[in-house]
């Protein structure tokens, strides 16, 4: 593996805090990330069966509008992808991979990776965001809906390590 | 005082989405070169094996809360124009706890599988699909969960305006516990390697 090849983590996260005040100073919100796919999500069912989509209230708020993928958080999340690919890219440690840990068959890996995501999409929803939208910049501007997230998150994830020992060690 | 720039009409909503690619590109970059692309590091901290997470996340959340409320203080930024995350106290509990465990069984969060997928990571893709039908799972049970949804608002409410102090004295308290934080898990890392 790449061990020593990363930044100091540190040194990311001046650098992610620092781009996280400019959005703040520039834009008067701070980033995210779920919600991009909470609007994927809309328009494909919507493509999919136009009138089953405009029947999910959830849903309405996406697509009430004109053209729901030119959202702010959709194109952030694209110059996201661009900004980690060139990371990767300029530090030559870009590999075509199927990450897994190394007891984990590849049907395995395909249903924690699939089933870990949909959690994530539907709590998400639930928490009206993410690490990146709650945690992060909610925790940034020391709202309650931050802490909460971010304490909760850990606490269920030193639980569920310690109920699933063998998944990721 | 004329920020958020855009709040204040510097440019519009054209100019915004740029502004967004660039943000985000940025976002990007310091995830995956802090390694929050690769989910044996994201998922490490709940095994106490790799502490980059909490690392990469508090001195984030540090910096950028220092400087926002400098920025305040000065009077350089209109806080009043900032969308504050708004607090729904038991969905964000619950939420963030079925969020744990997705984060630990899914190996990334929403940002750090885009991280993932853009350091060459096809079991990245497979969460985002994931994440995109998890979703609509969501919306499609949402009349269910929209009591549930709806409930224990505190809408803006902040850590300062609750506890009724400074906020300075909140970003205190956050650096010391961070230090002490950073501190013994640096010990403990120099300890078990």
């Amino acid at each position: 593996m790449e061990k020593n090849s990363f930044w100091s983590p540190y040194v990311s996260g001046i650098g992610l805090g620092l781009t996280l005040l400019a959005t703040f100073y520039v834009m008067g919100k701070g980033l995210g990330a779920s919600s991009a796919f909470s609007i994927v999500s809309a328009v494909a069912t919507q493509k999919i069966d136009p009138e089953y989509a405009g029947g999910l209230e959830y849903f309405s708020r996406y697509l009430t509008g004109g053209s729901p993928l030119k959202d702010w958080m959709v194109f952030e999340i694209l110059g996201l992808f661009v900004g980690a690919l060139t990371g990767a890219l300029i530090s030559r440690s870009f590999r075509l991979k199927f990450d897994k840990p190394s007891h984990m068959t590849v049907g395995g890996r395909l249903f924690t990776a699939l089933t870990g995501g949909i959690l994530l999409g539907f709590a998400g929803r639930l928490a009206r965001g993410c690490t990146s939208g709650v945690a992060l910049t909610g925790g940034a501007q020391l709202a309650i809906a931050g802490w909460v997230f971010v304490i909760a998150m850990f606490v269920s994830g030193f639980i569920f390590a310690a109920v699933f020992r063998r998944m990721w060690s | 005082m004329n920020s958020p720039l855009y709040e204040y009409g510097l440019f519009g909503e054209g100019a915004s989405l740029i502004v967004a690619l660039v943000a985000g590109f940025f976002f990007g970059l310091f995830l995956e070169r802090g390694g929050l692309g690769n989910p044996h590091k994201l998922t490490g901290v709940f095994y106490l094996k790799d502490f980059t997470v909490p690392k990469v996340m508090f001195t984030a959340m540090l910096v950028a809360s220092s400087g926002l409320y400098l920025l305040g203080d000065l009077k350089l930024l209109d806080m009043t124009r900032l969308w504050i995350v708004p607090t729904f106290f038991w969905p964000q509990m619950v939420g963030g706890f079925l969020f744990g465990l997705g984060y630990l069984v899914a190996g990334y969060c929403p940002g750090t599988a885009v991280a993932g997928l853009g350091s060459g990571r096809i079991d990245a893709l497979v969460t985002i699909f994931g994440m995109i039908a998890g979703s609509l799972l969501f919306a499609v049970v949402y009349p269910a969960l929209e009591h549930f949804y709806m409930s224990s608002g505190l809408g803006t409410a902040t850590l300062p305006s609750v506890l009724g102090v400074n906020h300075w004295v909140v970003i205190a308290f956050v650096v010391l516990m961070a230090g002490m934080m950073f501190y013994s898990m640096e010990r403990f890392e120099r300890k078990t390697h």
